[in-house]
């Protein structure tokens, strides 16, 4: 039964979209298949989360492995880790408020259900896929249903932010794919094991892409080591796009002011998370010399993207895009904490992403709940929102407070971990020391400018007397709250348990860390 | 872990935990259940918080129990062999009495702020805000090590933003909060540096220094900073007056941090722009909590700096409090020549840490508590008596009317003034706090003389200062409180503030002459006790601590005399008819020109609007549109280049093959219609474009990597 527990996770969302588009389903019965498909998903991931905690929070565990295309060795192999394990976490709960916070999409409801729900075992099954190639499939369809979801339910420019989207991100599967059928081709020769597609196994008799003897023909001194160059930058960039890191970052304000509200908060809660998750599952063990070779170049893009993307929020006068634009500048905190190598920030990188998943996924919900309203996000025309509704003042402080990374919110333990891990990279063997030191002082000065912008924009838009349109204004509804309120405790209990996510990740990061080779 | 040992770590612990719950208990469910009782309700548990902290003091002096340590495991660091990020408590006598003094102010500033938030559209909400932030500081207080510290610093950072904006529907508050908070941070981005480089050095064992000797719950010896320290730097063959650079680069970029709360040069310009906030808050801020956490902090390390990093401290303190005091002397608003005030005051407690002079640096963080909190508590009356004219070149006379307040505010004066019965050793509180602080910087003075003549002005400065200080404050006394009114309307209206705030003012004032030591003496006695008996025998410092025989030379010396009476006479003379003989010097040339930098703070101010303030906006508005038209451009020039390309493509397809999609159709523009079959089709037609040519790209790729073999 345990083994069939991923295979529902992954099928059950694309069992009720199939329901969803049943003729003769109205869009209230929509509406709650999706909820009970979320729900459903929701309890079988926690039921794989205490299994795997009982089974001793050890490798892949549940792995599942069916024969899918022989001609090419692929097969459907699934199976979950610490390293997909929070964030398959992070993908479920938050999918229910993303249901919730759909709740009132009147145009095509069912189509848009449906299309999430496809989305939603898209984003399952990147995260729960071992084998490459269904890595790839389930990468690309999660593009579909968002190219729908932004190009019909959009905003007025949706259509360009949608093929935007879609393109810029394929461009970025195009790089991954070239390096994929170059892993191909490549690795048979040397192993004798035949054509693979394998990230990673329970099975120690399944040859993987990481196993020791393929990472040695992609080593310095290995005999593909030019391929392993071309082949680092080129996932490298596939992921970044999708992270996204800057200067590869210009599909996502776009798609993200297009964007209807549940799907800002999707976009931004987990479909950048498969950038630092595949860079994690994929760039850096695959490559790990080429990762050493380059670090300083990843490094300091990954500081730039800090830099840049907090200069860019601040210079904003749309609100969402200011918030899209610090997804930016996070997201750099992300590929900071990954470039530099060491547990401490590899750690931190990922805590900053399930911390970012809840903190943007509640920044763009209180931007839609008075978007909704207002009908407008230009920042110079609000003001008095805290005095209007004191009570979505206060879970909007908690809210960006928590993008701010203030301490007791979940913002803040990725950041500071990253921070650290930068400084304890000055110890990694081939790592220059005073550029190590100048990167940390730049990744410290981020914190000045990401307050500045945050701050502006709160006084901006919560302080101040009361505008006199906001008389119209409905209140804020009991549904609006209960999803502001899930997500800003959420953003506490991360705040102040971080264990709640290393107790998970620790074994899987140790056998990540021994194989980048840098530090323990 | 002894029972008793275990009994005062939980009477502290809870009292660090009472201001949090009835802060959650009123922000939740205060105005609804409770009403205006909310406010009551929170002074009630800031006062048993101050009961539990007084009992705990008790305890600790009866049984004398050491160090005592609580590790909470919070961040896993496998990097470093299993070891944890703590956060927890640590209690020695410095922590004990600091939660005596902040428990005790915040409670009286609670009562207080029954009486002056009276009528407020948000009551309620400023207590919830008020125990929020003094949770903040009680955190910082027990902190075990320095990433806690470092949380309750940002939470500290935090709750200031919300006091001193409380009144955030008005411009000026909106603008100081968030001056308070950005600078602040400008300081952490030092600290998180010093962090950074102490967390790689150390291995993440990053315990007080204070800890050090001391063991943990379960009894086991643990590795403090300081021990990892001593074993970093001489397994490399440095000493600590030989050390190596990082450790001076660690302290100084620590010490940022402190500069930043504690509103030190040149990070010094939110703190009489804070003065925006209610005068409760006020009155806080600037005492017991927020810039008490900069000293305190700088305390917390002071067995880890070096000569190099004391030097730098020194040398921040001296010409913060040279600079600020020359600021007292000019304003004319009453809050402002107290936030001055401050600033100068933290200064020669910064200097005291830089110089040596521990213990008394410390003693003087309490001692100033008290009386600044009063200070700022009877210019809140003044101000609530003069229909909030802060200004006080309209009032004059006030005495006869809040003849309390008068007499607080006086006492206070004499405190700041370090008065003392001249030729004697009695002297109010102020008096042996900061006279420790000048012997100390006569020490560190002397010590430094092979540097040359400037070393002096670690001495001179704070004592001309000193009588400076006394002058600004005897100005303002009798500018506020003696003379005829100035303005008589104002005056007519004048009334005694209600109980609710003269009480607290009393209390405090009492404290400015009680904690003095010769009445209550435990309060230099755990401080000068909490300094790490393990460092001062490793840490051979340029200079000895500020106590011991150096002290009874300046006694007989400097402020013992009858200086300090020159000074305040002259004080109370010159502006007791206003300012009427002040503005006639003012006018001289020369003095006219120091006078107008004075007044307008140096030009700080303006200094940094132009060069970061509107440097940074400036920055990002270029930033933000080279984003929009060169990155983004890039990207819509590649698309239209592909879109031309598929144009040409398609114009071909329709030419050659029957049937084919029309390629003109404008795809970008039909969102509405793309689920319909021929959309769903150019979809797929250009992932299948795209397999074609990423499978070209690949095998050239090969190509390109077998040939180089």
């Amino acid at each position: 039964m345990e083994s069939q527990l991923l295979n529902w996770m992954i099928f059950t969302p694309a069992i009720g979209a199939g329901l969803c588009l049943l003729p003769g389903i109205s869009k209230q019965a929509a509406r709650k298949i999706a909820l009970v498909a979320s729900l459903i998903t929701f309890g079988l991931s926690a039921q794989i989360a205490t299994a795997y905690y009982a089974a001793g929070l050890d490798g892949v565990q549940f792995e599942t492995s069916i024969e899918w295309i022989a001609a090419i060795n692929a097969y459907y192999r699934v199976g979950v880790d610490g390293l997909s394990l929070p964030l398959v976490l992070l993908t479920t709960s938050l999918s229910i408020l993303i249901v919730l916070a759909s709740w009132k999409i009147e145009k095509a409801t069912n189509a848009f259900m449906a299309l999430y729900l496809f989305l939603f075992t898209g984003m399952m099954g990147v995260f729960l896929s071992l084998d490459m190639f269904l890595f790839y499939v389930f990468f690309e369809i999660s593009l579909l249903p968002m190219y729908f979801l932004i190009g019909v339910w959009g905003g007025p420019r949706k259509e360009y932010a949608a093929i935007k989207f879609f393109l810029y991100t394929l461009a970025g599967s195009i790089c991954l794919l070239v390096v994929m059928l170059g892993l191909y081709f490549l690795t048979p020769a040397a192993t004798g094991a035949g054509n693979t597609w394998v990230m990673v196994s329970s099975d120690p008799g399944v040859v993987t892409l990481q196993s020791e003897a393929v990472r040695g023909l992609f080593a310095q001194t290995g005999e593909y080591w030019l391929f392993a160059r071309w082949a680092f930058w080129l996932t490298f960039i596939a992921f970044a796009i999708k992270l996204p890191l800057a200067p590869l970052h210009t599909w996502l304000p776009d798609a993200h002011v297009e964007a209807p509200t549940p799907i800002s908060m999707i976009l931004a809660g987990v479909l950048l998370k498969m950038g630092g998750y595949a860079l994690m599952r994929i760039t850096y063990p695959f490559f790990p010399d080429a990762a050493r070779y380059f670090w300083v170049a990843v490094a300091i893009i990954a500081v730039f993207g800090i830099l840049y993307g907090a200069l860019c929020a601040m210079a904003q006068t749309d609100w969402k895009k200011l918030v899209a634009y610090s997804s930016v500048s996070h997201m750099g905190y992300v590929a900071l904490g990954i470039a530099m190598m060491t547990r401490t920030a590899f750690d931190g990188a990922y805590y900053q992403m399930i911390g970012h998943g809840i903190s943007s996924a509640l920044m763009f919900f209180l931007v839609g709940v008075v978007y909704e309203r207002a009908h407008h996000r230009d920042l110079e025309r609000f003001g008095g929102l805290w005095l209007k509704w004191p009570g979505y003042g206060g879970w909007s402080m908690v809210g960006f407070f928590a993008g701010m990374g203030l301490p007791g919110l979940c913002g803040f333990i990725g950041e500071i971990m990253v921070l650290l891990g930068t400084f304890e990279a000055a110890g990694n063997p081939g790592f220059d020391p005073a550029t190590v030191y100048t990167l940390g002082i730049l990744a410290a000065a981020a914190v000045v400018l990401t307050a500045g912008y945050i701050l502006w924009m709160f006084q901006r838009v919560y302080m101040g007397p009361e505008k006199p349109d906001y008389k119209e204004y409905a209140s804020v509804t009991g549904r609006e709250y209960v999803i502001m309120a899930t997500l800003g405790i959420a953003a506490v209990v991360f705040g102040i348990v971080p264990v709640l996510v290393f107790n998970l990740t620790d074994p899987t990061f140790t056998s990540i860390m021994k194989i980048l080779g840098v530090s323990g | 872990m002894t029972p008793t040992q275990q009994l005062i770590r939980d009477l502290f612990v809870t009292a660090t935990l009472l201001p949090l719950a009835s802060s959650l208990i009123v922000l939740f469910i205060g105005k609804r259940v409770m009403g205006k009782g909310a406010a009551w309700f929170a002074t009630a548990a800031m006062g048993c918080g101050f009961a539990c902290s007084v009992y705990g003091l008790r305890l600790w002096l009866e049984h004398a129990p050491g160090t005592i340590l609580w590790n909470v495991p919070w961040i896993p660091l496998p990097a470093f062999g299993g070891g944890w990020l703590y956060l927890g408590a640590m209690i020695d006598g410095l922590t004990v009495a600091m939660m005596v003094m902040v428990t005790g102010v915040a409670t009286l500033v609670h009562l207080y702020s029954i009486g002056y938030m009276k009528g407020d559209a948000r009551f309620e909400r400023f207590f919830a805000y008020l125990s929020l932030f003094t949770f903040s500081m009680l955190g910082i207080v027990i902190s075990n090590s320095i990433m806690q510290l470092f949380v309750f610093w940002e939470l500290v950072g935090l709750t200031s933003y919300l006091l001193i904006g409380f009144w955030f529907e008005k411009r000026a508050p909106q603008l100081a909060c968030k001056k308070a908070f950005v600078m602040n941070r400008v300081g952490d981005m030092g600290f998180l540096i010093g962090f950074g480089i102490l967390f790689y050095k150390l291995g993440g064992r990053l315990l007080l220094p204070a800890a050090a000797g001391a063991v943990d719950a379960e009894g086991h010896a643990v590795v403090t900073m300081f021990d990892a320290i001593r074993s970093v730097i001489e397994a490399d063959g440095y000493s600590i007056t030989n050390p190596p650079m990082w450790l001076t680069a660690a302290g100084i970029g620590l010490f940022f941090g402190a500069i930043g709360k504690s509103a030190q040069f040149p990070l010094h310009t939110w703190l009489p722009d804070a003065m925006e906030g209610p005068t409760p808050v006020s009155s806080i801020v600037h005492s017991a909590t927020m810039v008490a956490a900069g000293v305190y902090l700088t305390g917390r390390l002071y067995p880890i700096l070096t000569p190099g990093a004391h030097l730098f401290i020194a040398t921040i303190g001296l010409v913060t409090l040279v600079m600020a005091a020359c600021m007292a002397l000019v304003m004319t608003d009453i809050k402002r020549v107290l936030a001055y005030s401050t600033i100068s005051q933290l200064g020669y407690m910064i200097l005291g840490l830089g110089t040596g002079a521990y213990a008394y640096a410390l003693f003087h963080l309490i001692t100033h508590a008290f009386f600044k909190c009063c200070l700022f508590q009877c210019s809140g009356s003044v101000i609530n008596a003069a229909h909030h004219q802060q200004d006080m070149r309209y009032y004059g006379g006030l005495g006869k009317k809040l003849p309390v307040t008068a007499l607080c505010y006086f006492v206070c004066t004499l405190a700041i003034a370090g008065a003392s019965i001249p030729y004697s050793n009695l002297g109010i509180s102020g008096f042996y706090s900061k006279d420790g602080i000048i012997a100390g910087t006569i020490n560190y003075g002397h010590a430094m003389a092979a540097f040359g003549p400037y070393a002096k002005l670690f001495y001179w400065g704070p004592l001309a200062v000193a009588y400076l200080t006394v002058f600004y404050m005897a100005r303002s006394f009798a500018l506020t409180f003696l003379g005829k009114p100035r303005d008589q309307h104002l005056h007519d209206h004048a009334r005694e503030a209600p109980w609710t705030m003269v009480l607290p003012q009393v209390c405090l004032a009492a404290m400015a002459i009680l904690s003095a030591p010769f009445i209550m003496p435990f309060w230099l006695d755990l401080i000068v006790g909490s300094e790490p008996a393990a460092a001062a025998g490793w840490l051979q410092r340029a200079t000895d601590l500020a106590h011991g025989p150096a002290m009874h030379d300046t006694h007989a010396g400097l402020l013992q005399g009858v200086g300090w009476i020159i000074a305040l006479v002259a004080g109370v003379a010159i502006y007791q008819p206003g300012m009427a003989i002040s503005s006639k010097v003012a006018a001289v040339p020369g003095i006219k020109q120091l006078y107008t930098w004075a007044y307008n703070k140096f030009y700080f101010d303006a200094l940094y609007d132009v060069f970061t303030v509107s440097l940074v906006k400036t920055v990002s508005r270029i930033v933000g549109t080279i984003d929009k038209y060169i990155v983004d451009g890039m990207v819509n020039l590649a698309g239209w280049t592909g879109r031309f390309g598929a144009f040409l493509t398609g114009v071909f397809d329709s030419q050659v093959v029957d049937g084919a999609v029309n390629g003109a159709a404008n795809v970008a523009a039909s969102g509405g219609q793309l689920l319909r079959g021929t959309q769903m089709g150019r979809v797929r037609a250009y992932v299948l474009f795209l397999f074609v040519s990423a499978t070209v790209v690949t095998l050239m790729v090969i190509t390109v990597t077998l040939a180089a073999r």
